[in-house]
């Protein structure tokens, strides 16, 4: 877990920028990792009282105030299509911002920030065998294991 | 100019312009009875702002029209003749406007700006030859588009120099932003009024300067024939001027300082060669001696000028301590000098000040060999001010009381006004989680709860403030009708009057922007269909004049906009006859109430107008009004008598993002109900309910039948409660449509701030919106119109 950097670096995260390069925050989703270029990220917090929105997919679990600002709230596990569990202690929201749209995503826990550096991330294998796997971009090799760079893009834009 | 931020220069340009335009049209409208002299005055200035603009920026067109119409209103300024029609001057002037609106649209959508001015300019400087041809005493001097001022005698014939040198120091305001722009304006003004303009910084093109100009302010150098006044008054007309220094030399000064003031002109030998770059040595040379220096041609470094120099020879107007010979030995050495002449100059002060002593002195100016005893004069007092310099601020407020009036106006971007409201509503919201703190439960704190209210009293005013910052009139909006009526009348042939009450009601900026259209459309079609021809008006015994009334007022939440006029009414067999053929009737024709056949009126290309005129019948306008309303969520009802007008009453709310709402709570969740739809609230006992046929809940109330439609159910919650008895019922309107809408119970009245729902949620219906509580909770915002869809 060398490469582990403090979590404070996410306080003053923006875009992409040379501090943050190659960073990558992992959470947990049942048994697999997933990771999130620090770069879209705007802050994680603990589970908010969320709103529920009727007449939407299941997968989103409402709205919730995040300081003035609206935010969705999408079950990661309900997204990918895998059975939900009750929310606890380690259940998170990743508050992430792409183009204009800002979405909190909720997962099971996070890992962390790992750095990984370009030739350690390679593309995935074409052949699709689980749901979750579409959302996919990338294969991130980090010290402690394999990395499932999250496609922010998809997950927004594929209904 | 590539150099420019071209985008936000033209943004600010057709803002500018735009607002000239308005004002101007409705200057005109107002007066088409008689021109007055500061009316003229101010046509004139509007104009010559307009043209100024258009021409920095490049815009021929608008530049070329502006100048016809700047050209006839000097001419009515200058000389003022009598029997002017103003009715045809303002169809001319009103067809220039319309022109240039036409081109400013262009720009806005980034066409080619290529609209012909040829026949608005053959239509103004026809009028303009007419009104000269009327009176041929009068000497034709208005193709000049300067003020100038009758030629002086004083002063030699080729010296291209006015008879007042100026020295002005502009500063522009800390938030005018590209000062250099705003230079180039002024440089570009005055040139109409002076010659030999130089300024510092000199490169104004660039934004280089602007740097420059904010720190040390624009400087000029210039003579001119217009006078202190008048010339100070050219310069104050700029935007965004902090202040101004205008000093003028004058020969007491001159004195004073022991000044001499030369008009020097120099010519070459034939192969010289390269006179501008001579010209350029030889000025180069003078300057670092001369207190005040301007040269014609003015720029040196261009190579075509190095001709002018060759044929009119370099001209120079220069004011310095050296005497006469002192000059003469200095600028005889420039190389390949064929001619030089200097002469001396007495300056005249400002006519206001002239005193008889003084003039007796202009009449030595000529003397060109004047000894130059008063070089051993020492300099006086070189810190003097020279004689009429006032200080800028204090001239332009007592000069003009309009521009400091103007100030107390500032223009903010609406997105910023947005973002504050934005916070505002945040305020709210925190001030109420930290009042009501559940950590502060159970604890006795009288002084907390002093201050709290005095904080939320203040909070309050804020709001107020804020809110009412959004606020704009409608008068701008109502007067621009008054230009629609007027056009339509001449082109219809008929007579009507638009009477305006209670134009200054306020809405929302936002609302403001999509009652133009329709007010604009309702008003075409009364005057198309509504009012009839003068003779039909007489038969029916009613004044040929037609009346339109324009009226808005408060109601409620809701801003009324009531549009009246005593003409024919609505034809409704007609629009019954047009509905049966187009086949939207949904019910049979005998069951229509008048509503609801004149609601037809608003159907997307409807028209009961055979043929179709420049102004009304393709069945577009009345289609724009509902949907506009609908928009901003408001409604338009119509109601008619045949023969004596019709009348339509659009039902605005106040405004779009702070609406006032009654919080239910379903399942465990708070919605929002906007209050301006809620008809009534009741408890009703099971035995109310009845069905129909399909299955769905009915209940009568006051004789009338209205579907029932539980919340929980249609949102597809687990509701709590499923007994009649143990919930609420409320009757729920949509214009003309009521259903009855069954909550588990009322939680109070709270004006809310109106959020979007975030945009990857798509679309709910019967979810207009989301709003936060006081404890930081989501409440969605019913949109009651979604129960109404089929």
């Amino acid at each position: 877990m060398s490469n582990i950097v403090e979590n404070d670096v996410l306080m003053e995260s923006g875009n992409s920028t040379d501090s943050t390069k190659n960073m990558y925050l992992a959470f947990v989703i049942e048994d697999e990792q997933f990771a999130v270029d620090v770069g879209h990220i705007k802050e994680i917090i603990g589970v908010e009282p969320i709103t529920l929105v009727p007449r939407t997919e299941d997968y989103i679990k409402g709205i919730f105030n995040l300081r003035g600002d609206i935010v969705p709230a999408i079950d990661v596990r309900s997204r990918f299509r895998k059975p939900e569990i009750p929310y606890n202690q380690l259940t998170c929201i990743v508050v992430v911002f792409y183009q204009d749209y800002i979405l909190g995503l909720i997962v099971d826990s996070i890992l962390g920030v790992y750095i990984i550096e370009e030739d350690m991330i390679s593309s995935p294998p074409n052949a699709k065998l689980s749901y979750s796997n579409q959302f996919v971009k990338n294969i991130g090799k980090a010290d402690d294991g394999i990395k499932l760079l999250l496609d922010l893009e998809k997950l927004i834009f594929d209904i | 100019m590539a150099d420019f931020d071209r985008e936000s220069m033209l943004e600010m340009f057709s803002f500018e312009m735009n607002q000239l335009v308005d004002q101007l049209e409705q200057t005109i409208i107002g007066s088409e009875s008689g021109f007055s002299m500061e009316f003229i005055n101010e046509v004139f200035r509007i104009m010559h702002t307009i043209k100024g603009s258009a021409a920095m920026m490049l815009f021929d067109t608008i530049a070329t029209a502006t100048h016809a119409a700047e050209d006839l209103f000097y001419y009515l300024r200058e000389e003022n003749p009598e029997g002017v029609d103003y009715s045809e001057l303002t169809d001319y002037v009103l067809a220039c406007m319309d022109f240039i609106k036409d081109e400013l649209a262009k720009i806005e959508q980034k066409v080619p700006v290529d609209g012909n001015p040829a026949p608005v300019v053959a239509d103004i400087t026809g009028f303009l030859q007419r009104l000269k041809g009327d009176e041929t005493a009068t000497p034709a001097v208005a193709s000049a588009p300067a003020t100038a001022a009758p030629s002086s005698s004083t002063k030699s014939s080729d010296n291209p120099f006015g008879k007042h040198k100026y020295k002005a120091k502009i500063r522009f305001d800390e938030n005018a932003q590209m000062e250099n722009v705003r230079a180039f304006t002024i440089v570009n003004n005055l040139k109409d009024y002076a010659m030999g303009i130089l300024h510092e910084p000199e490169d104004i093109i660039t934004e280089d300067s602007i740097e420059a100009i904010r720190k040390n302010g624009f400087a000029i150098t210039f003579s001119s024939d217009v006078s202190y006044k008048e010339m100070f008054d050219i310069l104050s007309r700029s935007v965004y001027i902090k202040d101004i220094y205008l000093e003028e030399f004058t020969q007491e000064s001159f004195d004073l300082d022991g000044l001499h003031s030369y008009f020097v002109k120099m010519k070459f030998d034939e192969g010289a060669l390269m006179e501008n770059v001579r010209a350029y040595t030889a000025v180069h040379n003078i300057k670092a001696y001369a207190e005040y220096l301007l040269h014609v041609p003015e720029d040196l470094v261009d190579e075509t000028n190095a001709e002018v120099i060759r044929k009119d020879g370099l001209k120079l107007d220069l004011v310095t301590t050296k005497g006469y010979d002192e000059l003469n030995e200095m600028l005889s050495q420039t190389v390949y000098l064929k001619e030089l002449s200097i002469e001396k100059i007495k300056h005249e002060i400002s006519e206001q000040e002239i005193a008889p002593k003084e003039m007796q002195e202009v009449k030595q100016e000529e003397q060109k060999q004047e000894v130059p005893q008063e070089t051993a004069k020492p300099v006086v007092a070189p810190a003097s001010t020279p004689v009429p310099s006032v200080p800028a601020v204090q001239d332009s407020q007592s000069a003009m009381p309009k521009k400091s009036a103007a100030q107390a106006v500032i223009s903010v971007n609406v997105s910023k006004l947005d973002q504050l409201l934005k916070f505002m509503g945040e305020l709210v919201i925190a001030e109420a989680m930290v009042t009501q703190n559940p950590e502060l439960e159970g604890l006795s704190l009288e002084n907390f709860n002093k201050e709290a209210r005095q904080l939320k009293k203040i909070i309050n005013d804020v709001q107020e403030t804020v809110m009412a910052m959004r606020m704009v009139s409608l008068s701008n909006t109502f007067f621009k009708m008054n230009r629609i009526v007027r056009d339509m009348c001449k082109a219809l042939g008929k007579e009507a009057t638009l009477e305006i009450v209670g134009e200054e009601t306020e809405v929302d900026k936002n609302i403001m922007e999509h009652i133009g259209d329709p007010l604009m459309h309702i008003i075409r079609n009364s005057l198309d269909h509504g009012i009839e021809s003068p003779e039909r008006r007489r038969a029916a015994g009613k004044p040929e004049k037609g009346n339109i009334l324009l009226e808005a007022r408060n109601v409620g939440s809701e801003v009324w906009v009531i549009i009246e006029d005593d003409g024919n009414g609505l034809n409704k067999d007609r629009i019954m006859e047009k509905a049966k053929n187009n086949g939207l009737l949904k019910k049979p024709e005998n069951e229509y109430t008048d509503k609801e056949i004149f609601q037809f009126i608003f159907m997307p290309g409807f028209s009961t107008n055979e043929q179709v005129t420049s102004y009304s019948g393709r069945g577009v306008g009345m289609d724009v009004v509902n949907k506009n309303l609908e928009f901003v969520g408001g409604s338009v009802v119509v109601d008619s008598i045949p023969s004596e007008g019709s009348t339509f009453i659009l039902k605005i709310p106040l405004t779009l993002a702070i609406i006032k709402g009654m919080i239910v709570h379903v399942a465990g969740c708070k919605y929002t109900i906007p209050i301006v739809s809620i008809r009534d609230s009741f408890r009703a006992s099971t035995d109310d309910i009845f069905m129909d046929p399909s299955g769905n809940e009915m209940i009568t109330v006051r004789g009338d039948h209205y579907n029932v439609v539980r919340l929980n159910e249609f949102f597809g919650l687990q509701g709590d409660v499923k007994v009649i008895e143990d919930g609420i019922m409320m009757i729920i309107e949509n214009g003309d449509d009521a259903i009855c809408l069954f909550v588990d119970e009322l939680i109070g009245e709270q004006a809310v701030v109106r959020k979007p729902i975030p945009k990857y949620i798509k679309q709910i219906r019967g979810i207009s919106g989301c709003t936060l509580l006081g404890n930081g909770d989501i409440s969605l915002i019913i949109d009651v119109a979604g129960f109404f869809d089929k």
